[in-house]
């Protein structure tokens, strides 16, 4: 199975969250693996003393936020070292960061910013990939955004723009169901289009989480906040996206207004239902 | 039509407070208008990065309110946005911002107050180092001849910090903490104060130490020789008793490794 392949099962995981650490060091509950936030590991210290002690007992991945992959000035050739030297020293089970930027002018602006789908963007994503799989001398997955806006010079639907970005770098993609539906509301993409058009052997791994839903001047609009339950619509389109990618390794998000562990727990295990049924129905991960 | 590189640098502009003109111009007009979905960004760069300073500085939030606070952390972050992703290293400048900006000025204390929390807040992210064992490090220096002894400069635990103040910022923090007595009040002619930070196990802590004592503690944190930091403390405070101070070192675990500064050679002209 893919999932044996890229030493990730082909089960649910949660965001490890500052909060929960202490209980999940004491209680090791049955999680099928962790993703940390790179960049919260880049100082030494207990945090990552702590990292290193479930990473015993835990597959662990490398989620970063802050390599701005579409950065048209190129990567941060420290903060790539940076993740290179956290990668070598935790081996996780993946590593992956967005199709995004969130660097201009040596300005680090916090933020997973939009690109426009151009060749120009295309050509400058493809070289910091590249880059930074050479670097970290292994697979990249990149992750598709939620937006807000879309810019009028995009001629390239986003699904296809992930496709060649796959087929130029051999990088694979962490398919965000979430984003998905939050770009279906405020900028008018269809997620099942999206899902059709993406190379399904290149999908290892997915995200949910929740959304919030804010009214701008009578316009409805989603707002990525990570800061509740897993909305219906997202189970369902993960649902097909199940029965598309096969069983792929799936994590459950929550950074606002955290709850407590034993709630991700419980949507980790509604992933996992969805998991062994998408199994039972005969769409096996087939071997990557 | 803007290339990436210029596209991002007007949406960078736009996001910190600057003119949204150019970018505006290049976003779809869908249901909601480019200025608004801008705003949607901008919302979450200031309130995300306001949000890493309020962490880093809750007493100083707690000191000046939070509207207080979300206006200064606004205006620090427009003017020192951060250069890099690792966000535990943002608000190193707040400090200093809060010295020079005018609505803080009646309050001379608070950027000590963020100079005490800065401290603490790098010292749970300071590496961390294998203390030797007290007695190899003490068996190594016991085999340097004198003249070598006074070339010695140590190395410390990486997060240990030294400040001083002319305001009982040690006091105004405990005061100023959850649970706090909220009738107990600081006087801030209490005089100044010299402290040590440090991370012990999982927390950061600072103690207050005698003049002499801070003063020997911070010289050889600074990296100067012990013959230095000896004559500097013995100066400062007429009291000190070196060899207590001294032995304090090994056995409060400060020291991790020790060096010798290259002897001065002699020279003269031929």
């Amino acid at each position: 199975m893919r999932g044996m392949t890229s030493g990730t099962p082909a089960r649910a995981g949660i965001g490890l969250r500052a909060p929960h650490v202490d209980e999940i060091l004491a209680t090791r509950p049955d999680l099928g693996w962790l993703e940390v936030h790179a960049e919260n590991y880049m100082g030494g210290g207990p945090a990552l003393a702590r990292l290193e002690a479930l990473r015993q007992d835990y597959p662990v991945s490398l989620h970063g936020v802050g390599l701005s992959l579409g950065s048209a000035e190129g990567l941060n050739l420290e903060h790539l070292a940076r993740l290179h030297a956290l990668a070598d020293r935790l081996a996780p089970c993946l590593v992956s960061e967005h199709l995004a930027w969130s660097v201009s002018g040596g300005v680090y602006l916090n933020h997973l910013l939009p690109l426009p789908w151009t060749d120009e963007a295309l050509i400058v994503v493809s070289d910091n990939v590249r880059r930074a799989q050479d670097r970290l001398g292994r697979r990249l997955l990149v992750e598709n955004p939620s937006s807000y806006l879309r810019f009028l010079d995009s001629p390239i639907p986003e699904a296809e723009f992930v496709a060649e970005l796959t087929r130029r770098t051999g990088c694979g993609v962490l398919c965000d169901v979430n984003n998905l539906v939050v770009s279906a509301v405020n900028v008018g993409l269809e997620p099942l289009a999206y899902l059709d058009a993406l190379p399904a052997d290149a999908v290892d791994e997915i995200h949910l989480a929740g959304h919030a839903e804010n009214d701008a001047d009578g316009v409805t609009v989603l707002i990525d906040d990570h800061g509740s339950r897993v909305r219906p619509a997202v189970w369902d389109l993960y649902e097909a996206a199940l029965a598309r990618f096969g069983s792929v390794p799936t994590l459950i998000e929550w950074d606002t207004d955290l709850p407590a562990l034993a709630v991700l727990q419980e949507e980790a295990a509604a992933a996992e239902r969805r998991l062994a049924a998408s199994r039972g129905a005969g769409h096996h991960a087939h071997t990557s | 039509m803007l290339t990436l590189a210029d596209l991002q640098r007007a949406m960078a502009a736009a996001l910190l407070g600057g003119d949204a003109e150019a970018v505006s111009a290049a976003v779809a007009p869908d249901a909601l208008d480019p200025e608004a979905r801008l705003a949607i960004y901008r919302h979450h760069v200031r309130t995300s990065l306001t949000a890493v300073l309020k962490d880093a500085y809750p007493v100083v939030c707690r000191l000046v309110d939070d509207r207080f606070f979300g206006y200064a952390a606004d205006a620090y972050v427009r003017a020192e946005p951060p250069t890099e992703p690792r966000l535990f290293v943002y608000g190193a400048g707040f400090a200093d911002f809060l010295a020079s900006f005018p609505p803080c000025h009646g309050l001379p204390y608070l950027p000590d107050v963020a100079r005490l929390e800065w401290a603490l807040h790098t010292a749970c992210h300071a590496p961390a180092v294998n203390l030797p064992a007290g007695t190899a490090l003490a068996r190594a220096l016991a085999a340097l001849t004198g003249d070598e002894t006074a070339r010695i400069v140590f190395a410390v635990d990486p997060s240990v910090r030294y400040l001083a103040s002319p305001y009982p910022v040690d006091r105004i923090w405990c005061a100023n903490q959850p649970g706090a007595d909220p009738e107990a009040s600081v006087g801030l002619d209490a005089g100044s104060v010299h402290l040590e930070v440090r991370r012990t196990r999982d927390q950061a802590v600072f103690r207050s130490l005698p003049l002499g004592e801070w003063t020997l503690r911070a010289r050889l944190a600074a990296g100067r020789s012990l013959e230095d930091s000896a004559a500097e403390a013995s100066t400062a405070d007429a009291e000190l008793n070196l060899a207590d101070a001294l032995s304090a070192l090994f056995t409060q675990g400060l020291l991790v490794d020790f060096t010798l500064t290259p002897v001065r050679e002699e020279t003269r002209p031929c």
